[in-house]
């Protein structure tokens, strides 16, 4: 089972965070590479693993950075505000381990400098979470 | 907030009682003021728009009657 496991410090404030990379998701690159065009090398990023989040969030950034364009729009609600549009892009998850998960994801602004992804249900249903405060661990598993 | 697909949205709309009626819970393609197609998942979907378009703006769209808004109890969500 693909799995990996992080350690933070002081993980119960800083939270669960992992450096992760996001790429163009696999129907744009098999496209894109059959016709002879280069790909965008993966962004790198801080994510934070958000259970409170029903769907996956990129900094709205993210999404230039790969060439993305958006191929669809979710309406969303958080504690600030109720029913905002916000664009959608089809992206690759590279974890630690090479776990890999391809998701539609939110882009909107993330207050903050240190974090750039928050990731949400829609891949946590895919696999297990075990957080383990007492060794400032966590484990993702796939 | 999302005026790259505004004639898309405004096409979903103006079709959606039809398409609940004939495909609930299915994906609609939209692109620009044209009902692509419709298909069982949202990859596939996906799929043949960047098939169809390329790497540019087009609309995948669950046929729903009401949509449910995503929730983000986060406060880094700068919306």
């Amino acid at each position: 089972m693909p799995s990996f496991t992080t350690q933070v410090p002081n993980l119960q404030q800083v939270g669960p965070v992992v450096e992760i990379r996001a790429a163009v998701g696999t129907a744009l690159e098999e496209i894109e590479r059959s016709a002879g065009r280069e790909m965008p090398v993966p962004v790198p990023m801080l994510a934070m693993i958000d259970t409170g989040a029903t769907g996956t969030v990129l900094r709205d950034d993210i999404p230039k950075q790969l060439g993305l364009n958006p191929v669809g729009v979710a309406l969303i609600s958080t504690p600030s505000s109720a029913n905002v549009q916000c664009y959608r892009y089809i992206v690759r998850l590279l974890f630690p381990n090479r776990v890999v998960v391809e998701t539609t994801a939110i882009a909107a602004p993330l207050q903050g400098q240190h974090i750039q992804c928050l990731i949400g249900r829609d891949v946590l249903k895919h696999g297990v979470f075990i957080y383990t405060d007492y060794t400032e661990t966590f484990t993702l598993s796939f | 907030m999302v005026e790259m697909l505004e004639k898309e949205l405004e096409t979903y709309e103006h079709s959606r009682a039809e398409l609940v009626g004939k495909a609930e819970g299915k994906f609609a393609l939209v692109k620009e003021r044209r009902i692509v197609d419709i298909f069982d998942s949202e990859s596939d979907a996906i799929r043949a728009g960047y098939e169809q378009f390329g790497n540019v703006p087009f609309l995948v769209k669950q046929i729903v009657e009401i949509e449910t808004p995503e929730n983000f109890t986060s406060n880094l969500m700068g919306v």
